[in-house]
């Protein structure tokens, strides 16, 4: 590879997604960093900087991620998809067990999180039946069947882990991508009185005890028993106290969030809003909905369905992620317990989100280059 | 059809579609901030900056347990400890100083405990100090202005009245320690933290569910310094939040007696070795002591380093309750089921009488009796009021081992009882299968003479002792001990009553435990019988001596005086009895480690504790049944005397007659 191919590619390739994250990343650090530099515990205290190195490790996966031509995802759907249910499945009797439940697999010092990587193996399987057996027309309820099922199995499989978040993500990007394709408005309504119906079956017999509790208390408060109904109360009182400018960094004067056991993790919206105020919240938001802008803008600029699908699915991880905790920490929604992208600390979350903008990317790059 | 860049393109309303829902979810959220930021922003940003909301636990009291005549035994005492919220701390080293001459601490120390708690969230309390006075407690209450950040914590301590008696019995409870945590969470279904108390022996452990109550919680808003300010009620911002009120733990009324308790205790003083009593015609248990012990209190009120080292290098290990935690050989107390067993074999018969001598010879071996000389002319009644060896090796010779073990095994012994009470251990009486199993080789006959004495691996357990007798005075009916009368709640109403419960009855003839018990009645009430001395008055005390050899011995050590012996190498020394014999209506075993002997170490405990209970249940009877006694007594005096007289008149008559001959010879 000369030189001026190499100059050519780099012109050619769009950083538009990396770059967005980057920045979104950069808040969140910083956020991270002021939310624990007070801490006591040393351990706690540099969490930042072990954020930092996981970003950096998953944008470099999915950089490398990006150099795959997307025809490839497309050839090996099944595969993925079908490895990924064994792993699931895998994970329930052989999973590492942590606050009560079986989710990680432990491949000698790695630990994997199959639930994590389902949220794309599903987009890659419904986008490869979708271009193979519908790609034209409407969607009806005949031709949600089959997708349905290949949706709702590994969906309740991750439920029974248990891990009602992550499931009923799966279901949510799975009804994004099905709406895309074209979902007849009749078929949608009787899929929300369905959903509805067999949501209050599952409540009734599906659930644990703590799901239902978080459940309970989102729908009355006074129903706690374990005070998960004060976690959201200190939320939004943090978020409150930042009023329009915030209370500036490093400032969260809120002490009583130290009550937020995950207050790194799912709660750093609030303690952003303590600290950046309102003003800060638009600035955010203001980021994160470019990003789903940039992504539907893709998503109807490639010319194979495949991939369009593909972008909708990632967009649809994006979103859901980032609306559904934004509401549950300012107590719109349960504390369903999954992080904002790209603030909230784990590694696990940002190698899922690594992965996805390297996916997008190589769809990007795929218009124009080869 | 149309190309599939056409197809994609054709989803275009769709995307637009998802960026208007998209847009629409985010000004939701735009809003909801808008109404927490803008709207109550300011009442929220007074919230965060004056008040702290905190959430308080409000334990439960730990239910209360009571003997069998409403007697509290255990209960809950407030006690107080000294705090410092590191968050709150402003001003360290006056503060500090001020409570180091408060408390009496040097101010080094409390940094070294701060420190100590360096790591964990600065509005949680740090332990100071425990256990501080009232006068103390005032001090730092009217100080507390100057002193920010420090506090006083109130805790519930657990309090046993009689401190050491019967501890082992109750238990104690102690915080929950970090490898019980998931254990417990899983058996109990319940969200323990450390922290937590929980019952760690005896009735705490076993009936933990019921005494532990559960917690509750208020939410309060507390100042800058951590004080209270008010509990929440309700406002806009806290509207549904709702304060939870704990349920306290439900009470226990035991089927224990607290004065036998008492005396059984006292009876063992300056002993290693545990007393039960039970009531013969339900099982009920009066008491259950074991020595040496220790006091609970001070387990709940957080052990202090120099009381846990005198538990754990006392080499009799006073955490063990002896009385159904430690195996014992049950020496000649054994013997009773041995004469049952031949008696119900048909190897002999009561009146049949063996010559005893001083040894037996089988084979190569000989077995020794206790007693030198031996007993001569034995029957059934002898056998037991004198206790021969000799005797119960010539008939355990002529039995299978298998049908001796199986009468010992119809009177509870070789087998958990069951009691309700944690870590029991089973007892063993041996079979031919067992020792095959067990070591691999063929039972041999010498072994049937040692079980026979109660012996080589014959081992029971104090309780089991006592059930078996119980079972024997009460015409074969093998009782499940009772321990708990019922639980109630502090209102009064029972929740659940508990009731004797007769696991089986032995399959032995009623003339056979006729005889057995007229033999054992005579080792306490005829005179040469092996607990003469120890017979008390007004009880009417039947029972079985027992010496257990505690390792085998040379004849010569066996026939040296055992209190030269090192102290570990004395017998253990048993006593098994009821009382009183027409209608027995009390079992007590006593077992005595390294008491030397039977009658004089074991028997006088039994003796006590049922003269106790006579008095105290029976006293009628027991006023009748001394007179009885003491007249009996002088009955058996005056003839004895006569008896002497009548020998010294001989043998004077004697004397003076050989005097007349020897004169006649001189002559």
């Amino acid at each position: 590879m000369d030189f001026s191919t190499l100059k050519d590619f780099f012109k050619r390739y769009d950083f538009s997604f990396f770059l967005l994250c980057t920045v979104i990343f950069f808040f969140g650090v910083i956020n991270l960093y002021s939310a624990t530099h007070s801490s006591l515990s040393t351990q706690h205290a540099s969490l930042y900087k072990v954020q930092i190195v996981k970003y950096v490790f998953s944008i470099a996966l999915g950089f490398g991620l990006s150099f795959i031509q997307p025809k490839t995802y497309f050839r090996f759907a099944w595969l993925i998809y079908g490895f990924n249910v064994f792993l699931l499945i895998l994970v329930l009797f052989v999973g590492d067990k942590g606050m009560g439940a079986r989710r990680w697999l432990l491949i000698g010092p790695v630990r994997i999180q199959p639930s994590e990587l389902m949220k794309l193996s599903i987009i890659f399987v419904l986008a490869r039946y979708y271009k193979k057996y519908n790609s034209d027309g409407d969607t009806g309820i005949r031709q949600m069947i089959f997708p349905a099922f290949l949706a709702f199995i590994p969906a309740l499989l991750t439920i029974v882990e248990p891990d009602l978040g992550t499931g009923v993500l799966i279901l949510l990007i799975f009804f994004t991508i099905a709406f895309y394709r074209k979902l007849r408005w009749k078929t949608l309504g009787v899929l929300a009185v369905v959903g509805l119906l067999s949501g209050a079956v599952m409540y009734e017999f599906g659930l644990k005890d703590y799901q239902k509790r978080r459940i309970k208390t989102f729908l009355n408060p006074s129903a706690d028993a374990r005070g998960s109904g004060y976690n959201a109360i200190q939320s939004k009182i943090a978020i409150g106290s930042g009023k329009f400018w915030g209370k500036g960094f490093k400032n969260s004067s809120q002490a009583s969030l130290n009550y937020l056991p995950e207050n790194h993790t799912d709660f750093v919206f609030s303690i952003f809003n303590e600290e950046h105020g309102f003003f800060g919240a638009i600035l955010t938001i203001g980021l994160y909905l470019f990003l789903f802008f940039r992504f539907i803008r893709l998503a109807t600029s490639v010319s194979r369905i495949f991939d369009s699908i593909v972008v909708i699915g990632i967009m649809s991880i994006f979103f859901w992620h980032t609306f559904i905790n934004m509401s549950m920490v300012m107590g719109l929604m349960p504390v369903v317990g999954l992080p904002l992208p790209l603030m909230s600390y784990g590694g696990s979350s940002l190698l899922t989100f690594g992965i996805c903008i390297g996916v997008t990317t190589s769809i990007s790059n795929a218009r124009n280059m080869f | 059809m149309f190309s599939e860049e056409e197809v994609v393109r054709s989803h275009k309303d769709r995307a637009d579609i998802i960026i208007t829902l998209v847009t629409l979810c985010f000004g939701i959220v735009l809003i909801r901030l808008c109404y927490l930021q803008i709207y109550q922003g300011d009442m929220l940003y007074e919230y965060s900056v004056k008040n702290r909301l905190r959430k308080e636990v409000i334990s439960a009291s730990r239910g209360m347990i009571f003997s069998r005549n409403n007697q509290l035994l255990v209960h809950n005492v407030p006690r107080f400890d000294a705090i410092i919220i590191p968050q709150y701390l402003s001003n360290k080293k006056q503060t500090l100083t001020k409570l180091s001459e408060i408390l009496d601490i040097s101010v080094k120390d409390i940094k070294k405990i701060l420190k100590k708690y360096r790591a964990q969230a600065r509005y949680r309390p740090v332990l100071i100090k425990k256990n501080i006075s009232k006068k103390e407690v005032a001090i730092i209450e009217t100080e507390n202005e100057k002193m920010p950040g420090v506090s006083v914590q109130t805790f519930i301590s657990r309090e046993y009245k009689d401190k050491e008696v019967g501890s082992h019995l109750l238990g104690y409870i102690s915080e929950i320690s970090r490898d019980q945590l998931p254990r417990y969470r899983k058996r109990d279904n319940y969200n323990y933290k450390l922290g937590d108390f929980i019952g760690q022996s005896g009735i705490e452990e076993e009936f933990d569910f019921f005494l532990r109550g559960e917690d509750g919680y208020q939410f309060m808003e507390v100042d800058a310094r951590g004080r209270m300010k008010r509990v929440i009620s309700s406002n806009n911002l806290f509207a549904g939040i709702e304060n939870k009120a704990s349920i306290p733990g439900k009470n226990i009324r035991l089927t224990i007696d607290r004065d036998l308790q008492n005396v059984a205790y006292k009876a063992l003083e300056e002993k290693v070795g545990s007393v039960v009593a039970l009531k013969v015609d339900t099982g009920e248990v009066l008491s259950m002591v074991s020595r040496p012990s220790f006091d609970p209190t001070q387990f709940s009120r957080g052990l202090t380093a120099e009381y846990w080292n005198s538990l754990t290098s006392n080499e009799n290990n006073p955490l063990r309750d002896r009385a159904i935690q430690e195996h014992y050989a049950p020496g000649s107390t054994y013997k009773t089921f041995t004469a049952i067993a031949a008696l119900e074999e048909g190897v002999v018969k009561p009146n049949e009488i063996i010559k005893c001598g001083p040894t037996f010879r089988l084979g190569r071996r000989v077995f020794n009796d206790w007693k030198r000389s031996g007993h001569g002319d034995t029957d059934v009644y002898k056998s037991l009021r004198r206790s021969v060896d000799v005797y119960y090796y010539k008939v355990s010779k002529m039995m299978h081992i298998n049908d001796m073990s199986k009468y010992a095994r119809m009177f509870g012994l070789g087998s958990k009882t069951e009691i309700d009470l944690p870590r029991e251990i089973p007892g063993l009486i041996p079979t031919a299968e067992w020792k095959k199993k067990r070591f691999g080789k063929e039972w041999q006959l010498g072994e049937n003479l040692v079980c026979a004495i109660g012996q080589g691996y014959v081992l029971t357990t104090p309780l089991q002792l006592a059930i078996s007798y119980a079972a024997i005075a009460n015409g074969g009916r093998v009782f499940r001990p009772q321990i708990i009368k019922e639980i109630f709640t502090n209102s009064g109403e029972v929740l659940k009553t508990f009731t004797p419960e007769e696991v089986s009855k032995a399959n032995v003839s009623e003339k056979t435990l006729e005889h057995v018990k007229k033999g054992l009645y005579q080792v306490v009430n005829a005179r040469k019988g092996t607990a003469w001395w120890y017979r008390g008055r007004g009880i009417r005390m039947a029972g079985k001596t027992g010496t257990a050899q505690v390792r085998s011995m040379t004849q010569t050590e066996l026939f040296s005086k055992c209190k030269d012996m090192p102290y570990k190498s004395r017998h253990h020394g048993l006593f098994v009895g009821f009382a009183p014999f027409d209608d027995p209506k009390i079992a007590v075993a006593a077992v005595v480690e390294h008491g030397c002997s039977g009658s004089s170490a074991a028997a006088p405990i039994v003796r006590d504790v049922i003269t106790k209970y006579m008095k105290k249940y029976h006293p009628e009877l027991h006023k009748k049944y001394a007179e009885e006694d003491r007249i009996a007594y002088l009955q058996l005096i005056k003839k004895e005397r006569a008896k002497k007289e009548a020998l010294e008149k001989k043998k004077k008559a004697e004397q003076e007659a050989n005097a007349e001959t020897e004169d006649s010879d001189g002559l």
